[in-house]
């Protein structure tokens, strides 16, 4: 029972896990909207698309979202280098993270599609919309009302998933913390001071979506 | 690559490497069941807590809430490494696996305990008032009036939250406790084809959460829940 507490010895580098904080923040951003995308043709894939489309995108969502992304990303930057393919560290991180996001939202986003009802897109033909309107006023309005919970909860959980990447030498959030503690050695304060910065950025992003479904989709949000 | 991972598979496919394996995957089994059994007694414990009603009771509410809130924005790696360095700064004897078990429980409580408040809310506040004027305690109407038609509400989400800790448990090999990604990483450093080790790593993972997540898919269908209130 003797440690003492020197908790200016992590404040001391708070600049620099709060860059790490940002790289966290960008790396999450980047695996959302390259997941989002994957997601978008996964799940027209799989409402839209015949059978065979079906069973190929069901496939990737059932072995992506049943597997940890930690032994994928292992997958892509130890095993991928047998067949020629060498990747950086930030890169096998990302591209884990967008393979990882784009299984989630195909799912998220095809319950978004399913939400839509058949009658409300018959009734926009009726009254003469092209696809394209039918997409703008219809199906999107729809989709952001019935998603915008689910993805921004997904969002955070992502930014959570980024603390992964330090295992691969990337200097985001965490991987910053273990280089400070591993020089000075205040592991508890350091990981502590970490553990607050990863709860101030995700209250911010949850504030920062919530304000944007509010005026941009009129959506309800709550922050907690 | 192909005739290396042929010419590799008979002498990585041997009885004492599948053993290994096999044993490292029931440590992850072990790990994400005490993590979902343990969370669930304490989340339930913590919505318990944010559901007291009176000004007494508030400072317990608050705390709960902080709690809950706290512990779902923290990373589950973040979190290991700090019980990891609490127990060995405070010199407690426990093991990696005690370590890991902990920072699991801290963290699978906190989300157990929003599954269990979205059942609970699933049932509607009359029903509580009915109770009360039934002169039935709090305990009494919980066992008796909400738990019977909350837990079709819980349940379903509880395995694709097993699921969930299946898979986040691969982050406590980071620790040095043989799960199976560690398990992996070992038979990797020996040096068999990383294509080898961690695509069968992957499929014993996917032969874990696979049943489950579909035994919770089919519960969801089947216990959707009648409204009636």
């Amino acid at each position: 029972m003797t440690y003492t507490f020197q908790w200016g010895e992590a404040l001391k580098h708070l600049p620099y896990l709060l860059e790490g904080a940002w790289l966290s923040l960008a790396l999450a951003f980047l695996g959302f909207w390259g997941g989002a995308l994957i997601g978008l043709f996964g799940a027209v894939g799989k409402v839209y698309g015949g059978r065979l489309v079906y069973r190929i995108v069901d496939i990737y969502v059932v072995f992506f979202t049943n597997t940890p992304a930690l032994v994928q990303i292992f997958f892509l930057f130890y095993a991928l280098p047998e067949v020629g393919i060498l990747l950086a560290p930030f890169t096998a991180v990302l591209i884990g993270l967008v393979l990882n996001s784009g299984a989630y939202l195909t799912e998220i986003q095809r319950a978004g599609f399913v939400s839509v009802r058949q009658t409300e897109i018959e009734a926009a033909e009726v009254l003469g919309m092209s696809l394209a309107q039918i997409v703008r006023y219809v199906i999107v309005p729809h989709i952001a009302k019935t998603l915008f919970a689910p993805l921004s909860s997904f969002y955070i959980w992502l930014v959570l998933g980024t603390s992964m990447a330090s295992i691969f030498g990337v200097e985001e959030l965490t991987g910053r913390a273990i280089n400070i503690s591993t020089t000075n050695f205040r592991t508890i304060e350091v990981f502590s001071v970490t553990a607050l910065i990863y709860i101030a950025i995700t209250i911010l992003a949850s504030a920062v979506l919530a304000l944007i479904g509010r005026y941009a989709f009129r959506v309800r949000a709550k922050i907690f | 690559m192909l005739d290396r991972i042929i010419s590799e598979a008979p002498r990585f496919f041997t009885y004492y490497n599948m053993v290994f394996l096999l044993e490292a995957m029931g440590r992850t089994l072990l790990m994400a069941l005490i993590g979902v059994s343990l969370g669930f007694v304490l989340g339930f414990l913590l919505d318990f807590a944010r559901r007291t009603p009176g000004r007494a009771w508030l400072p317990l509410r608050v705390a709960a809430t902080l709690y809950v809130e706290t512990f779902r924005r923290i990373p589950f790696l973040v979190i290991l490494f700090i019980v990891l360095f609490a127990i060995q700064g405070f010199r407690f004897p426990v093991s990696l696996f005690g370590v890991a078990m902990i920072a699991i429980c801290v963290i699978s409580s906190a989300f157990c305990a929003e599954i269990i408040r979205a059942g609970f809310d699933s049932i509607h506040q009359t029903q509580w008032d009915t109770a009360a004027v039934m002169n039935f305690g709090r305990l009494q109407t919980l066992r008796h009036v909400v738990l019977p038609q909350a837990w079709r509400v819980i349940l379903p989400p509880a395995f694709a939250f097993m699921v969930m800790f299946i898979k986040d448990t691969a982050l406590a090999s980071q620790l040095g406790v043989v799960e199976l990604t560690f398990a992996g990483k070992v038979l990797s450093t020996r040096g068999f084809s990383a294509m080898l080790v961690f695509g069968t790593v992957l499929v014993l993972y996917f032969a874990l959460s696979y049943p489950l997540s579909r035994l919770g898919g089919w519960l969801e269908r089947r216990l959707a829940p009648s409204r009636g209130r």
